[in-house]
């Protein structure tokens, strides 16, 4: 028997802000860290070392290992701004990794730093987002299986392992929409017993980082004293701490100019350069930061439909025999939904399109036939901020996981399940890894 | 064309003895400074529990994880009782030891007397262990020193509990080196685990201790760039700074002082490497990172290894790369306007790309 079987998963969440690490079978990650890598590119460029001088060979070492001088994380941040030799680079944007090296890197310090476990010994689950190319997935199991020799990969579909967290209803229901607002992007994805709609996929370019930039645009709008090179990192702390998802904006006016003192916050920092302390207030933000998702327009013109007509749209856009059973299952995922009223709000909202829909068509039939109402049921739950990972971590525990052949079971997205396995890879090469049958459904 | 990776070893090598020859002074040399070359000795993630339950002890969270190290140290933290959130339970599951290593009573020789010495009133043994580990303590948060840096140091050491147990037996001879003493187990064959079923052999003599692996990989190409490496590795002990490192060498069938083995040890894929270790490699506090470096010195080489292919990938991606701009400019002016958006040969990915090739 294989014990890499007898061993819990490896489940990496890596998502456009943070990726989500640790064990199957546990509830929580054990790390959430930015995914962001510091690294001294020094030796790039490196010319012959001379022996001359007298430590030549500590210079000698960090020539050489200069290709191990690099942090992830939050000590990445640290390091970069403490010291100029370490540049910052985000491996992935918009979802989608786009420089590999660092990639590879960060990968590498997950397993061997972080979570300090021999990659020859687990299987693993990695996610992508529903948009993620063939090539690149290609290029995950090279790594994966070429550098690490892990001994079986899966590449799951981050919305369907949101569903698959389960928290919804006490019976795992596969079908529903998942609304997934990272940092770097905003995807609605249906899912029809396991199989993702591929053609009704919708997105919203507004996300984690954009509403933390429309934050940090007021708060300097208004002439907040903080400095520059912290107003990012600021407005990023401010949003998470602070900012709620109001009923009304008129009526949020109002409750912040009538009573200031209960509403408007006080953030205090230090300045990095001189260690003095400053605070600054928080006001308006607070609820206008969310709004975004609701109201576009405040913030781009370019795009200017909300966030719930673009679900309503999504759902529209599939086949009719699903509709119902996707507008009783909206559930929310990623760090973005997590601001206070976010999922009474969008329910509100889409529950009033419907209505209004329901009532039109109603109308055009005289009076005569009466729909039944359409049920608009928005999930939420403590754990959406890991919401995939999460479900990664309970789809990793399974036995059937194991299995490479293709498996009907409780958990229907198993007849979409093949782990691939390094013996395949050996085979045929990384163009196993192309297809995610996830995609190959019905639909 | 050169083999990078050779002068790679050099540097990773002349850390790791830098790390057992530095005098105990605190000031970090510039190598140490990379710290991601060196496996750390405590577990990021049982620090992170333990201090996390430390700062909130009041809060009522609940704390029940599994996780698993390399070399199939399996762990198991959890808080037993919301009444009493200060207790935290943990149980270690060490690595099966080959059969010419029992653990006598379940733990490494001088495991629990290891444990008494370093851990005193604030960690209690219980007996027996959970279903599956081979140890539990119980661990009394309240018991913790007052002191902020004491206590930070007493958590990393508890967190370090795979180096106390593990390097117990370890531990224990090298100790007798540091006092020179005359041992009944002089020039005797010391089989110690370190990976699951596999030992590594420890022959202590009055005046050194010799340490020698049997280097074994399962992967064809990690065998052969562990091979390389190890080669590497001791040519670099030649090199002038690293003197009083100890002494290095690798061969590829079983040296003298393996003629007592049985013979299922000796088999290895990539060679033996021997270390003498002399009294002044662990005097103070060298001791506790002359143990944690050789009882994981296998785990480091395999890190390393890895990373070597990393990095191997990373030049072959520059090489392509900068081929695949050769290739460009050598097309003629017209062809550049012919190619069209599919056309996927040479093509760099872009995200607009991506949108319309997904889901096929």
């Amino acid at each position: 028997m294989d014990p890499a079987t007898s061993r819990p998963a490896v489940v990496i969440d890596n998502g456009t802000g943070y990726s989500k690490m640790g064990f199957s079978g546990n509830v929580e990650p054990c790390f959430i860290v930015p995914t962001v890598v510091a690294a001294n590119e020094s030796f790039l460029n490196q010319p012959r070392i001379s022996t001359k001088s007298s430590n030549w060979l500590s210079q000698h070492s960090a020539g050489v290992m200069a290709d191990l001088d690099f942090f992830i994380g939050d000590e990445a941040f640290s390091r970069s701004r403490s010291s100029n030799t370490y540049n910052l680079s985000y491996p992935i944007k918009h979802g989608q990794v786009v420089n590999w090296d660092a990639m590879e890197r960060f990968w590498q310090q997950c397993i061997f730093n972080y979570l300090r476990c021999d990659p020859e010994d687990h299987y693993f689950l990695l996610t992508e987002s529903p948009h993620t190319p063939p090539e690149s997935r290609e290029c995950t199991g090279e790594i994966m299986f070429e550098t690490f020799n892990v001994p079986g990969l899966y590449i799951a579909v981050q919305p369907v392992l949101a569903l698959a967290a389960g928290y919804t209803t006490s019976k795992c229901e596969m079908t529903g929409v998942v609304v997934d607002v990272g940092d770097g992007g905003t995807h609605v994805v249906p899912v029809a017993e396991g199989y993702v709609i591929g053609s009704s996929i919708g997105s919203i370019p507004i996300a984690g980082k954009d509403v933390t930039l429309f934050v940090q645009q007021l708060m300097r709008e208004r002439g907040e004293k903080i400095p520059p090179e912290d107003s990012f990192e600021v407005a990023r702390k401010v949003k998470e701490n602070y900012c709620y998802t109001c009923s009304d904006i008129v009526e949020a006016f109002n409750k912040h100019d009538k009573e200031p003192s209960k509403y408007v916050k006080q953030w205090r920092g230090t300045k990095p350069k001189t260690g003095a302390p400053y605070t600054c207030d928080v006001g308006y933000e607070r609820f206008l930061g969310p709004e975004v998702f609701f109201n576009p327009e405040i913030y781009r013109m370019d795009f200017t439909t909300p966030l719930p007509d673009v679900i309503d749209k999504c759902i529209q856009s599939a086949p009719i025999d699903t509709r119902r059973a996707l507008y009783k299952n909206i559930v929310l995922s990623g760090g973005s939904t997590m601001f206070k009223g976010f999922h009474k709000r969008l329910k509100r909202d889409l529950k009033k399109i419907v209505d209004v829909r329901v009532l039109a068509s109603e109308a055009r039939l005289g009076g005569e036939i009466k729909a039944k109402q359409v049920e608009v049921n928005v999930a939420s739950h403590p754990i959406q901020r890991y919401a995939v990972w999460f479900g990664g971590s309970i789809l990793a525990s399974t036995p059937e996981f194991f299995e490479a052949c293709n498996f009907s079971s409780f958990y229907y997205i198993l007849h979409a399940f093949a782990c691939h396995t390094k013996s395949e890879y050996e085979e045929y090469g990384a163009s196993i890894c192309r297809t995610n049958p996830v995609f190959k459904g019905m639909y | 064309m050169g083999f990078r990776g050779h002068r790679r070893a050099g540097g990773s090598i002349s850390v790791f003895f830098r790390r057992l020859t530095s005098s105990s002074s605190e000031k970090p040399s510039p190598e140490q400074e990379i710290s991601m070359i060196l496996l750390q000795s405590h577990s990021r993630f049982l620090l992170q529990a333990l201090s996390n339950r430390v700062h909130n002890v009041e809060k009522g969270v609940e704390v029940d994880y599994q996780w698993v190290e390399f070399d199939d140290v399996r762990y198991h933290v959890q808080v037993v009782s919301m009444k009493n959130p200060h207790i935290v339970l943990l149980s270690v599951c060490l690595p099966t030891p080959p059969p010419e290593t029992a653990f006598p009573g379940g733990l490494p020789l001088g495991a629990i007397e290891a444990i008494k010495a370093t851990y005193g009133v604030v960690v209690q043994i219980l007996d027996p262990p959970r279903d599956g580990f081979n140890l539990t303590l119980k661990i009394n948060l309240s018991k913790l020193p007052p002191d902020e840096e004491f206590k930070q140091s007493l958590l990393v050491k508890i967190a370090s509990i795979r180096e106390v147990v593990l390097g117990a037996p370890l531990r224990a001879v090298l100790k007798r080196l540091c006092s020179r003493t005359m041992t009944p187990d002089v020039n005797q064959l010391i089989a110690l685990v370190h990976r699951p079923n596999e030992a590594f052999f420890v022959i202590p003599q009055v005046e050194k201790v010799i340490v020698v692996y049997p280097m074994r990989f399962s992967d064809m190409i990690d065998t052969v760039l562990a091979t390389s490496f190890l080669q590497e590795f001791v040519e670099a002990r030649r090199t002038a700074g690293l003197n009083n490192a100890p002494s290095c060498t690798w061969s590829s069938s079983p040296p003298l002082e393996l003629k007592k083995a049985p013979p299922e040890a000796l088999s290895a894929n990539a060679g033996f490497v021997s270390f003498v270790i002399f009294p002044r490699h662990v005097e103070g506090r060298k001791l506790d990172r002359t143990v944690w470096s050789l009882s994981t010195f296998h785990a480091y080489v395999s890190y390393h290894v890895k990373c070597s292919e990393g990095f191997m990938h990373t030049r072959m991606r520059r090489r392509v790369e900068s081929m695949i701009q050769a290739l460009d400019r050598a097309k003629p002016e017209g062809d550049k306007a012919k190619r069209s958006p599919n056309s996927r040969s040479f093509k760099r990915l872009s995200l607009k790309d991506a949108r319309t090739n997904s889901n096929t």
